[in-house]
């Protein structure tokens, strides 16, 4: 089989607008339904209505990296991205077991409709809803940046003829940042739910297409590939043509805090599951997602290793191509293979859409409501909050566009920058803000900024220093210290800093304190 | 609500250490330097993949399914409340 070459054809075509419409049409039904009472609240937050399917389908988007960025990785590394990847067999508990439903009571307790808004009232100081706002942005902006550079991709490659780059972002930005400005919340959650099925459609029908493409032996696929590449492809640190440890012990040990931590502190996780409409529902959507993730990843990882087999010689600066070409290819000759061909190739466009969607959402309303309405314009009214709220929206789609213009390197670097720097900012201030009476506000304040400054510290001294020959080669890397992520050390800092000062300054009031943690008084007889 | 919350998050973390501990522990062993006329396939996987990643996962699966039905209880949320001014 040969690399292929590009997917393209009628169906693909008529897919893509089949998808935005639907998608069109579902933040049509999701304004109606959000325009129930408090334009916030049902615009940022659905008015707290998720059920276990769209709580469990969307809390843990899958991006646009799932389908390129780590497809990639395991067509040039083989199977070590098993070993990469597998602590994702326990972020189900991670994202609904650890703080979920705590974080779903206070922010009813708090009538917080954004994470920065509950640190803000849990800590009763308005400063730590405005830096946790802004380590959002800062840290969100550049896997979001990412995701549209995907999308666009993903569309030039749909459309007929040789369309230029700028038509695939042109069609994919107005799209999403369309659908996502009509329905809010709601839109990018409905619209998610219907990705996300669209997403393991297409995993599953592409797994059966490459295993029988490749002669239905995985083993054989696996030999093949090793023959093509070296011994290495079977083994961790994984194969690679320089020499580079892909993934030594050191940094699996660290990659499996980073999808632990980094999911449960995820802030466009976190927000849906402040949605959630019960606690049974959050136990529903953990089996869900236990289910959906398994089938999703691991065929991933099968496919693109008979990928490997079945198109070895795609060149370095085109593997993140290997899933639709590869579709292209295992397709071919299949009666309905366009059909099947269109189903999958929706699948990372439906990522990529979903990814943005949400996003676009969790930044918007960190500026409207954390920044705006609770620091600048606390009275502001109903209308003027619609209307920033969809300025917001536009500004930072824009923005994203504008960065995107050149096509940016490093897609998988970049969301792992962004996990790692989300997560060392506010898993522990979360935890003491849910979890621990003594937490303080200057305390939070410390674990965030500390957290933070020790991701980006060590990204700059990444970028800066010599290639340590281990992890993804880019540029875009940060300083492995102890051959370990800086998530880890990211962590340890946070902890210690939120610790340390939340100890040595003054406790926060017992009243406040008491109506966060302690059960409400029952109501007073009047007989 | 509180206390129960406090107890599961130990429990998620304490399953997410063991799994950890046991994913490390076997790979560190069978996934790395090894001679590659070694290697064995079980269900097609490498042996490795299969006895390090892919059996804790599908026990993950489980543990993640029994962990909701059987050991995380529901609770009220409570009501919502409008922010304070």
């Amino acid at each position: 089989m040969t690399a292929g070459g590009a997917p393209q054809g009628p169906f693909l075509l008529a897919s893509l607008i089949g998808i935005i419409l639907i998608s069109v049409g579902l933040a049509r039904l999701a304004q109606k339904r959000a325009q129930k009472g408090d334009f916030l609240k049902g615009y940022f937050i659905g008015n707290r209505s998720l059920g276990p399917w769209a709580l469990g389908l969307t809390t843990m988007v899958q991006s646009a990296g799932t389908f390129m960025g780590f497809p990639s990785l395991v067509y040039s590394h083989g199977w070590a991205l098993a070993f990469w990847l597998s602590g994702h067999m326990i972020i189900p508990l991670a994202a609904f077991g650890l703080m979920a439903k705590r974080l779903a009571q206070l922010s009813r307790r708090t009538g917080s409709i954004t994470v920065p808004d509950l640190l803000r009232e849990r800590f009763d100081r308005g400063a730590v809803g405005r830096v946790a706002s802004l380590l959002i942005l800062t840290f969100m902006v550049f896997s979001l940046i990412g995701q549209f550079k995907a999308g666009a991709v993903l569309v030039k490659m749909v459309w007929p003829g040789d369309a230029p780059y700028s038509v695939g972002l042109a069609v994919f930005s107005v799209s999403v940042v369309g659908y996502t400005l009509i329905g809010g919340f709601l839109a990018a959650v409905w619209t998610d739910l219907f990705q996300s099925v669209l997403m393991l459609l297409g995993v599953l029908v592409l797994f059966a297409l490459t295993l029988a493409a490749s002669g239905g032996s995985l083993e054989q696929s696996t030999v093949r590939a090793m023959e093509q590449t070296g011994p290495e492809f079977a083994f961790c640190p994984g194969y690679s043509t320089d020499g580079r440890e892909f993934v030594p012990l050191e940094l699996a040990f660290s990659l499996s805090f980073l999808w632990f931590f980094a999911n449960a502190a995820s802030p466009g996780g976190m927000s849906r599951v402040m949605a959630c409409k019960d606690t049974r529902s959050l136990r529903r959507s953990m089996i869900i997602l236990s289910v959906y993730n398994s089938l999703v990843y691991i065929p991933l990882i099968l496919i693109c290793v008979c990928g490997r087999s079945l198109i070895p010689d795609l060149p370095p600066r085109q593997s993140d191509e290997i899933i639709p070409r590869l579709t292209v290819a295992a397709t071919a000759g299949v009666p309905g293979g366009q059909v099947l061909a269109a189903l999958i190739l929706m699948a990372p466009l439906g990522a990529a859409m979903a990814t943005v969607s949400s996003y676009l959402i969790v930044i918007a309303s960190g500026l409207v409501r954390d920044l705006y309405q609770r620091w600048i314009n606390p009275s502001a009214a109903g209308g003027r909050l619609r209307n920033l709220s969809y300025l917001c929206i536009l500004g930072v789609g824009a923005l994203a566009v504008a960065a995107n213009l050149e096509p940016v390197d490093y897609l998988q670097a970049m969301i792992l920058f962004s996990g790692a720097g989300l997560g060392a900012s506010f898993f522990v201030p979360l935890a003491m803000a849910l979890y621990w009476r003594r937490a303080t506000a200057p305390g939070a304040l410390a674990s965030m900024l500390v957290g933070a400054l020790a991701v980006l510290g060590l990204f700059v001294a990444g970028w800066a220093g010599d290639d340590p020959g281990i992890g993804q080669a880019t540029r875009f890397r940060p300083f492995y210290l102890l051959g370990m992520d800086p998530l880890i050390w990211g962590l340890a800092a946070s902890a210690a800093a939120g610790v340390t000062v939340s100890l040595v300054t003054r406790p926060p009031g017992s009243s406040h304190i008491s109506s966060l943690f302690d059960a409400p008084e029952p109501p007073c007889s009047t007989a | 609500m509180l206390r129960d919350a406090r107890r599961e998050a130990a429990v998620v973390v304490v399953l997410w250490a063991v799994a950890l501990a046991y994913k490390l522990l076997y790979c560190s062993r069978f996934a790395y330097r090894r001679s590659p006329e070694t290697l064995t396939f079980v269900l097609g996987f490498p042996d490795w993949v299969f006895w390090g990643v892919l059996v804790p996962w599908g026990g993950s699966v489980l543990l993640t399914a029994a962990f909701a039905l059987f050991f995380m209880r529901d609770g009220e949320l409570g009501d919502e409340r409008g922010p304070r001014a």
